[in-house]
């Protein structure tokens, strides 16, 4: 219950509205409020490499920060976006790795075309592998996708193929570490604010359209299974992108690729971040990877520090981080008589 | 029985209730009519309490803000702060819009989820009371909730509410997507639960026709304000609100 005779009032800032629309942009303060949030982002991440440049170890970590980030992207875009709870996204992970071995140590490409052609196979292969239970609602695309990574997982080490539990090793490395850094950043980026247009174009208000009621969007005329599959596909392609570049990474592709880490992550990542935003998903992994590398001593009570992280952020701040910087960037509050 | 005075509700910067007073005496039917948005239904969560549950969820989620003012005064017990649970455990029960069964519980399942409060002997009393007034229900007893029609979902969600022996019953738009002759069936029960049970009843409707004739007492919402009030006869024979809630 609020105050007796008062009340708080929470209003947009008069330049939020002025740069909102039209884009009716009259002036520096305009252009500035519009641009600094998203500069100060890329200008951030973008320096990473050069701040970390005499520390090798701290510069391998952005790497992994950057890919951690881009499966969290992914999960947020397919929970709040699309409606789709994936729990597996170590089998985009593991996919993508084993593909891009396989081409790169075994048939020879170099990595500037294994790396791509992993992406797109990755992709395809999680679809169709994940289409089953596509056109249904609710629990059951969790289920399954929680259930692949294992299965292959198993699968992998009970066959002994494709290098069995050693995993397969001579994968190519990057030239140099200014390479490997910039590539995932600049990716990483490309990835954060395309999906950022994606979700606001048509094909992304259909895709919200699906989360809300999926029923209204099929008498729209519209096959809900492709929309579903059209994001996974979107979605697996990033994650397997990201695995590719983790095995070239670490020259080798093993089972722990489908670690159940990359599936827990990027969903503590999305809520301290903050769901729906996409941002928070990076921001999220920001905060998370490098405070789990700092407590690696830890071994794996790292576990219990992430779980309760992310209790006390769903107690606490349910709405996660970007949310309420969002809220406070764009609103004031002030305190009104009724 | 129940004295609300001065409820003021803002979803964010929007008004939704505005200073709104509202009594029921004891054994009284009350109606209380408005357009869409008018605010009836935020009127009833504010009765039975469900308000404060969506300013926690709101609050919790980053959402609006809900920011509820009111003074609620019930059997001379200030209920203002009060969660909803212990409301419905005082008599105030709230039978929701669009009724809000549960579709994958049998009939008998969700009449039963009803008496969670009540005693056994009282369940036993209450539910042949529901089955004698709406003897459909008794027919469809094992059916799931959610392959009932609208007129049935309707009756099951008055006798969910009724398990739980209520002295306030909130009946909001109990009368929604209905056909007229399953509506007329609806206002009749409303009339003998009020006889049979000697409870109050606070109902909302859009369209006062119906309903107008059972009411002792009622009150008119336009955005949010009451703009009107009196005995049921008067009104119905005020020239303003005839054009506006009976349609003629």
């Amino acid at each position: 219950m609020a105050e007796e005779g008062r009340r708080k009032e929470r209003i947009d800032r008069g330049i939020k509205i002025r740069t909102s629309g039209l884009y009716a942009i009259s002036g520096w303060p305009e252009l500035f409020y519009l641009i600094f949030p998203r500069f100060i982002l890329i200008a951030g991440i973008l320096s990473l490499p050069l701040v970390f440049s005499f520390a090798p170890y701290w510069r391998r970590v952005v790497c992994i920060v950057c890919i951690y980030a881009m499966l969290s992207i992914a999960f947020d875009f397919l929970a709040n976006f699309v409606g789709l709870i994936n729990l597996g996204s170590s089998f985009f992970i593991g996919l993508g790795g084993y593909l891009t071995a396989i081409l790169n140590a075994q048939w020879g490409l170099p990595p500037v075309l294994s790396i791509p052609i992993a992406t797109v196979a990755g992709a395809v292969i999680s679809t169709i592998l994940l289409l089953p239970c596509l056109p249904l609602r609710g629990i059951y695309f969790a289920i399954v996708s929680l259930m692949f990574p294992l299965i292959f997982e198993k699968l992998i080490q009970a066959f002994n193929i494709l290098g069995g539990t050693n995993g397969i090793v001579g994968l190519d490395g990057f030239s140099n570490a200014w390479w490997e850094g910039y590539t995932i950043i600049v990716v990483t980026l490309i990835v954060l604010f395309g999906l950022r247009r994606l979700v606001n174009e048509d094909v992304g208000l259909v895709l919200r359209g699906v989360k809300d009621n999926d029923q209204a969007v099929k008498a729209s005329g519209i096959s809900v299974t492709f929309c579903k599959a059209l994001a996974v596909f979107i979605a697996s392609g990033i994650g397997c992108f990201a695995g590719a570049f983790l095995s070239h990474l670490y020259m080798w592709a093993g089972l722990s690729l489908f670690a159940l880490d990359f599936s827990i992550m990027p969903i503590a990542a999305t809520v301290i971040g903050g769901g729906g935003t996409l941002v928070g998903a990076l921001i999220g992994s920001f905060i998370l990877v490098p405070l789990s590398e700092l407590l690696r001593s830890f071994g794996t009570l790292r576990v219990v520090f992430y779980s309760l992280v992310l209790t006390a952020f769903i107690i606490f701040k349910s709405e996660g981080i970007m949310v309420y910087a969002q809220r406070k960037y764009h609103q004031f509050e002030r305190w009104v008589k009724v | 029985m129940i004295e609300a005075r001065d409820l003021m509700v803002f979803y964010e910067n929007m008004i939704a209730v505005n200073n709104v007073t509202l009594h029921c005496d004891d054994g009284q039917i009350v109606g209380v009519f408005g357009a869409n948005s008018a605010g009836k239904s935020t009127l009833m969560y504010v009765l039975s309490g469900i308000i404060l549950d969506i300013q926690r969820k709101e609050r919790m989620r980053g959402g609006e803000r809900v920011t509820v003012f009111s003074k609620i005064t019930y059997a001379g017990k200030d209920i203002s702060l009060m969660k909803p649970h212990e409301r419905a455990r005082e008599g105030i029960i709230l039978c929701p819009e669009r009724r809000r069964i549960f579709p994958e519980s049998s009939v008998l399942e969700n009449l039963k989820i009803g008496a969670y409060l009540a005693s056994k002997e009282q369940a036993k009393e209450t539910l042949d009371y529901v089955f004698s007034l709406f003897p459909t229900l008794d027919r469809l007893k094992d059916r799931q909730g959610g392959f009932l029609s609208g007129g049935e979902q309707q009756m099951l969600a008055i006798g969910r509410s009724l398990m739980a022996q209520p002295k306030l019953l909130l009946l909001d738009e109990p009368l929604l997507g209905l056909a007229p002759s399953i509506q007329k069936d609806v206002i009749r029960v409303i009339k003998e639960i009020r006889r049979d049970r000697r409870i109050s009843i606070i109902v909302t409707e859009q369209y006062a026709r119906p309903v107008i004739p059972i009411v002792d007492y009622a009150y008119i919402l336009e955005n949010g304000s009451a703009v009107m009030e009196g005995k049921g006869k008067e009104l119905m024979n005020n020239p303003d609100v005839k054009a506006a809630y009976f349609g003629v």
